[in-house]
């Protein structure tokens, strides 16, 4: 009786985190697996998996000629998204989280965009910028600002920082409000302190406010870079990685390698050199971050 | 647990009732692709006056059953690839290319299925294209033709009396049209997407007595008159001939643009009218002319063609299941089934026993069939066609950016032809 009450103690929280494990086994860590089979086999253009082929995909991936525009593109991508997503999200929980009137009101709003998906966003913003009958064209001729119609997709370096543009404007809630939760947490007598004591804003910001939101600092921006990284709808929606590619991520450049040039041995590679890059950046982000906690 | 313990005994219960049903009879795994928002309907709901194309079949045919599943061209190609890269391929396929799949071994010929009777009732023609060394891999469901189309009271305010057929005609009729209207109103359609960019490449090459290949089937994607027709076509872009974005904007946006008359001309498949009339453009005063060519050289029509193919499944069963394919092709080709899908979908016919019936209904339909007669198809039997669609496009879109036709074309040509 004994021992088995010590036995259910001991295996019922494996049992209750069972059904989790295996939605994990199957849904992730099983794909994984698939895909990194493919990548180190010979796939035929019509698909047919065939025997193992070494690092042949990999070298195909990388010696593309376009290989080193997708990679630069994905890096401004990833740096320009998350880097400025976070300074303006940040900026706006700070005011979010003092008391004004309508303060709720102004946190649903908030929370508004991050509610509709990302391709039905990605949709809406192709049609404000479109030339022909785009809603920014439309307000600004009828408020007169503009006499005509202005291209607003006349190069592809402009089309692609309209894309980093809404990718920050999305990406904005999930900050906001991941630091939020963190500035709520903070006790309030620490800033009265601060103030008694005759301290700046620039001051408490930065030895109270900032060392204590820092782990969900850690967690936004961790997983903002996997999101980001990954972030296909945008760029497809908006120009598919025209022309040429020069528009592409990494993400969507594999895309198109695997379904539309019928390359799924080169594109596994690439999404398996991306897994690694999202591994090696994110591990090394933590590290970082908590090593600076521990020294607090 | 126990939503997850019912959905398993679900799927089990599922399971059981296909290995029961395959037992007996033959079970065919159809995909069939989107061509217009009524074609699940027609193939899987009540589209076909009432019933669907399933149940009908199921009737007439006992002991054959059909997995069909509708798939739209954006997955289409990602459906079957990841089905075949499975180990699942489905036993008919509706698509367009077919070259990858029959090299790689994937494919019945189609005289192992086909009966006589169909067989012979396909355009000659249209077999043609889908044999490689000298076996039919596959028979033609459908073919759209493209021509000009163009706003007759667009072009009449611009003061054009007469629609351009050269090169020379187009540019001086665009001019016209830019003065006319300011700029509001754009004189000529180009889509080099991802989406179709190489019809725009055949559209220019082939009016320049250029093209894909030459008469012994060999690459020719360098010669002096495609580099002419590239640089002529990323001209009239320069020129500010065009829609702005030629490498975003796909046919579908040229074709809502020339339903709201943003749009003079544009070449367009005879599907065209249908599908501004559909998005709620009525009055577009349109005809249709060909496509305007260079001086000296010829204007040919841009056909493009769909497919129905076989997979092998090396089954025991395999001899009923040729069979059953006989059947479904038979009972779909039937002018009593075929011709109100053809019509539905606002395509041009793939079998001689459907003209009569089309073409009385549509007079217009029998332009188009010249139109088709005399039309070009993609090289689509040759094994780096796919290579050399996404290669064309990529070469207009590196042009658009400022890059050398000459230079781009060099380099693809090597690329092709040096594999």
């Amino acid at each position: 009786m004994n021992s088995s009450a010590t036995f259910q103690k001991k295996w019922e929280p494996y049992l209750w985190i069972l059904p989790s494990c295996l939605l994990m086994l199957i849904f992730v860590v099983f794909p994984i697996g698939i895909v990194f089979r493919l990548a180190f086999s010979k796939i035929s253009r019509a698909g047919v998996v065939g025997s193992f082929s070494g690092l042949q995909n990999f070298a195909d991936a990388v010696s593309a000629p376009v290989f080193p525009h997708v990679m630069l593109n994905t890096l401004i991508w990833v740096v320009s998204v998350v880097g400025l997503s976070t300074l303006i999200g940040f900026t706006a929980a700070m005011v979010l989280n003092q008391p004004f009137r309508g303060r709720k009101i102004a946190r649903s709003i908030m929370v508004f965009p991050w509610a509709a998906s990302l391709v039905i966003q990605a949709s809406v913003w192709n049609y404000i910028i479109k030339m022909e009958y785009g809603n920014l064209n439309n307000i600004l001729l009828n408020l007169g600002m503009i006499q005509d119609a202005v291209n607003w997709r006349s190069s592809y370096q402009i089309e692609f920082v309209w894309e980093c543009a809404i990718g920050i404007i999305v990406t904005i809630p999930f900050v906001t409000f991941t630091i939020l939760s963190g500035l709520q947490s903070i006790d309030p007598s620490y800033y009265e302190a601060a103030t008694v004591d005759g301290a700046s804003f620039w001051q408490k910001l930065f030895n109270i406010t900032l060392p204590l939101v820092r782990p969900s600092l850690t967690v936004s921006t961790v997983l903002n870079i996997i999101y980001v990284f990954n972030s296909f709808p945008i760029i497809y929606t908006i120009t598919k990685g025209a022309p040429a590619n020069k528009t592409d991520t990494m993400v969507t450049y594999l895309y198109m390698l695997a379904f539309y040039d019928q390359k799924k041995g080169p594109a596994t590679a690439l999404s398996v050199i991306g897994f690694v890059i999202l591994c090696v950046v994110s591990g090394a982000y933590m590290v970082l971050t908590m090593r600076k906690e521990d020294s607090l | 647990m126990k939503k997850l313990l019912t959905l398993a005994l679900a799927l089990v219960m599922m399971l059981s009732l296909v290995a029961f049903a395959s037992a007996e009879d033959v079970t065919l795994d159809v995909i069939i692709a989107q061509y217009g928002p009524s074609t699940q309907d027609w193939f899987l709901g009540t589209g076909m006056n009432g019933t669907s194309f399933v149940k009908k079949f199921e009737e007439a045919n006992p002991g054959i059953k059909l997995n069909l599943e509708v798939v739209s061209w954006n997955d289409l190609y990602t459906v079957v690839s990841t089905r075949i890269s499975n180990n699942n391929a489905p036993d008919i396929l509706n698509i367009d290319v077919f070259a990858d799949y029959a090299n790689e071994g994937l494919l019945l010929p189609v005289s192992d299925y086909c009966p006589e009777e169909l067989y012979k009732d396909f355009f000659p023609s249209f077999i043609q294209e889908s044999v490689i060394d000298g076996t039919v891999w596959a028979v033609p469901d459908l073919a759209s033709a493209r021509a000009l189309y163009y706003n007759v009271d667009l072009l009449k305010e611009a003061g054009i009396e007469e629609v351009p057929t050269t090169w020379a005609e187009l540019e001086d009729a665009s001019q016209a049209i830019i003065d006319a209207f300011n700029g509001e109103v754009y004189p000529w359609g180009i889509d080099m997407t991802t989406d179709e960019g190489q019809a725009a490449f055949a559209y220019y090459t082939w009016g320049n007595n250029g093209g894909f290949v030459n008469d012994k089937g060999e690459w020719i994607l360098n010669s002096d008159e495609n580099v002419k027709a590239i640089e002529y076509a990323i001209g009239l872009v320069k020129s500010g001939f065009t829609n702005p974005n030629p490498a975003t904007q796909t046919r579908y946006d040229l074709q809502d643009m020339f339903g709201a008359k943003k749009l003079a001309m544009v070449i367009a498949p005879n599907s065209l009218p249908t599908y501004i009339k559909d998005k709620g453009y009525t009055d577009v005063n349109l005809a249709t002319a060909s496509i305007p060519h260079n001086e000296g050289a010829s204007s040919s029509s841009v056909g493009v063609m769909d497919r129905i193919m076989a997979f092998r499944k090396d089954s025991a069963d395999q001899a009923s299941r040729n069979e059953a394919i006989g059947k479904f092709l038979t009972f779909f080709y039937d002018p009593e089934n075929y011709v109100g899908w053809v019509s539905m979908e606002g395509f041009l016919p793939a079998v001689n026993s459907a003209v009569g019936a089309l073409v009385a209904a549509d007079p217009s339909f029998e332009a188009w069939l010249n139109v088709l007669g005399s039309a070009k198809f993609y090289p689509t039997t040759k094994a780096e066609w796919n290579d050399v669609k996404q290669g064309v496009i990529a070469v207009e879109q590196e042009a658009l950016t400022g890059g050398d036709v000459k230079t781009l074309l060099d380099n693809l040509q090597a690329k092709i032809a040096g594999k």
